[in-house]
């Protein structure tokens, strides 16, 4: 039996939609009864859309929001009654710019948290070039933060996580609005952290992230959870669907709405990235369907770069899953 | 790790730090700390020049007042917006994930706030003495040191009071704000207390600066009498005592504002 690190039950939170005179106008459940368990040392995944309860749940667990009701255990604490103890064994990582003093340098970023975690001088002063070292930022840690691109700073939010070298990680997506170099030096960063031997939990809206990081995955949505799984799991769930991906140059809406209406095509996506749209088809029958896709293209005038037939994805089976 | 113990004096020493660089790499703090405050207080000397005849006493006394409105100033402002300052800056939640309770975070940052405070105050007195050319003469050093120094840990005391509404909402800045003129008011800075209506005064009483300001007054001018009908050792004891209280206070509302502000969820508002 596996060493747990963390562990939920019926994690359920409340946010109360208050006036300016404290009258409740509306009430929000972001958690339902939430209930997950973590073994140490594995990589964790959360995903879920926006307001499925991820940054929440980090939030709970990293004991910075109350739970309404039920129960959670992070390194056999309770996250409502061992406030410091649990703190001195966990680092956080939020996404997004903000987070981190960015009229001071990322050295004196790192060395003010050593300080709030009770580090060692002697300590820090030999982790924190460590760090700077580890997350690439050599060379420019004494700029104040606000020259920083958007990765330097997610890259010095992740070693000011680390400056107590914390058991327990919770990254709440980290890559988010990354560029792809800048995501993937993230992601190495991060398997890095699991081949130390650090329990990590992380969220993220990036199904390809999950599918690459994560030992296992929770789907959550509208506060519940409605599938765990290692991703090679997940992805068995959709098995009884092909997809057929198409990549075009040219106006897709027609083709788009065309393959909607075919009787054996089940949902279709589609995304624009510089003047190319790929067009993803769900369907049982793909062999069919690519042919009927190419017809269609053809009578539009629309030029295709590239179809195949292929495997469904995590993404196919989150948004299955989330869907239903 | 869980053996990392947190010392209090390396978390007071880090905040301190961070306040001062935050101030030193943002010019514009200077504004509503250093700058209005004097300006402020320049308006009320002139006024005090005319009106009083430049009789020495009543301008020392106005200085000094002028000395401890910036003082407030930079205190009121620069507790109340360091914290205001972590949740704009969204390092509020960060900060508060770290194992070191929030009071001393807080109190390396209302330290910083009121040395920077004292600097003005003292600039303002240095300034208004020269210009109004009041004689510098203290009746009573010692004692006018001592005065000055409770009244400093009176106003940090005060300040961490003020810090723990904006811990927990951002709404805390308004009032934080907006307390600042009735403070000058209240404590005697500029007007002698006696002549607050009698229900403002009971607000004076309560406020340890109001006591302090008088025991600055007292040590620094011979023959003072502010209507109080006191003794400076009362002056001093009660300062000291609304210090306690205020710490005390403190220590006790940043736990509760900390537990509500994680029930209500705010901590990452701005």
């Amino acid at each position: 039996m596996p060493e747990k690190c963390l562990e939920t039950v019926d994690l359920r939170r409340e946010y109360l939609n208050r006036s300016f005179f404290g009258k409740v106008k509306s009430r929000t459940v972001a958690l339902q009864g939430l209930s997950i368990s973590v073994n140490k040392g594995e990589l964790y995944g959360i995903i879920g859309p926006n307001g499925a309860g991820k940054t929440t749940t980090i939030k709970i667990l990293s004991t910075l929001l109350l739970p309404t009701s039920g129960t959670a255990m992070v390194l056999g604490m309770d996250v409502t009654k061992d406030l410091y103890r649990i703190r001195k064994r966990i680092g956080i990582v939020f996404g997004g710019e903000r987070g981190l003093y960015n009229r001071v340098s990322g050295l004196q970023n790192l060395l003010y948290f050593s300080d709030l975690y009770g580090v060692p001088a002697s300590v820090s002063r030999k982790r924190v070039p460590e760090l700077i070292e580890m997350v690439g930022l050599s060379g420019r840690e004494n700029e104040r933060v606000e020259k920083y691109s958007r990765g330097m700073k997610q890259r010095l939010h992740i070693a000011r996580a680390l400056v107590h070298d914390p058991e327990l990680l919770f990254l709440d997506e980290p890559t988010i609005g990354l560029d792809p170099a800048g995501s993937r030096n993230i992601r190495q960063i991060i398997k890095s952290l699991k081949q130390s031997g650090k329990s990590i939990i992380l969220t993220t809206h990036y199904m390809f992230e999950a599918d690459e990081l994560c030992d296992r995955i929770a789907v959550v949505s509208k506060g519940n959870l409605v599938a765990l799984d290692r991703p090679s799991g997940l992805k068995k769930q959709v098995k009884d669907i092909t997809l057929v991906e198409i990549k075009v140059f040219g106006d897709p809406e027609n083709l788009i709405e065309r393959m909607k209406a075919e009787s054996k095509v089940s949902r279709v996506f589609s995304e624009d990235l510089e003047g190319r749209t790929t067009i993803r088809i769900q369907t049982p029958e793909a062999p069919e369907v690519l042919e009927a896709a190419r017809r269609t293209a053809s009578e539009y005038g629309i030029k295709v770069i590239e179809a195949s037939i292929k495997e469904p994805t995590l993404e196919d089976a989150y948004l299955r899953m989330v869907e239903e | 790790m869980s053996r990392l113990e947190i010392s209090r004096f390396q978390v007071v020493k880090a905040s301190m730090g961070l306040t001062a660089r935050n101030f030193f790499v943002d010019p514009q703090w200077i504004i509503p700390s250093i700058i209005a405050p004097f300006v402020f207080t320049m308006v009320s000397l002139f006024i005090f020049s005319r009106e009083a005849g430049q009789t020495s006493a009543v301008l020392l006394a106005a200085v000094l007042g002028g000395g401890m409105m910036g003082m407030w100033g930079t205190t009121v402002y620069g507790s109340g917006e360091s914290i205001g300052f972590d949740r704009w800056n969204g390092t509020l939640e960060c900060t508060l994930s770290a194992p070191s309770p929030l009071i001393w975070i807080i109190m390396g940052r209302v330290l910083w706030n009121t040395m920077e405070g004292s600097l003005n105050g003292v600039f303002i007195l240095v300034i208004g003495l020269l210009w109004f050319r009041v004689g510098i003469g203290i009746a009573n050093m010692p004692m006018f040191v001592l005065s000055t120094m409770v009244t400093f840990l009176s106003l940090s005391a005060f300040g961490m009071l003020l810090a723990n509404l904006i811990v927990l909402s951002r709404r805390g800045g308004f009032i934080t704000n907006g307390i600042e003129i009735p403070v000058y008011i209240a404590t005697g800075t500029m007007f002698p207390i006696v002549a607050l209506p009698l229900y403002i005064q009971g607000i004076s009483y309560a406020l340890g600066p109001t006591w302090g300001i008088d025991a600055i007054r007292r040590s620094a001018i011979a023959g003072y009498n502010s209507g109080l009908h006191v003794s400076i050792y009362f002056d001093l004891l009660m300062t000291v005592m609304a210090t306690i209280l205020y710490m005390a206070l403190s220590g006790y509302l940043f736990v509760q504002v900390e537990k509500i502000a994680k029930r209500n969820g705010t901590l990452g508002d701005y």
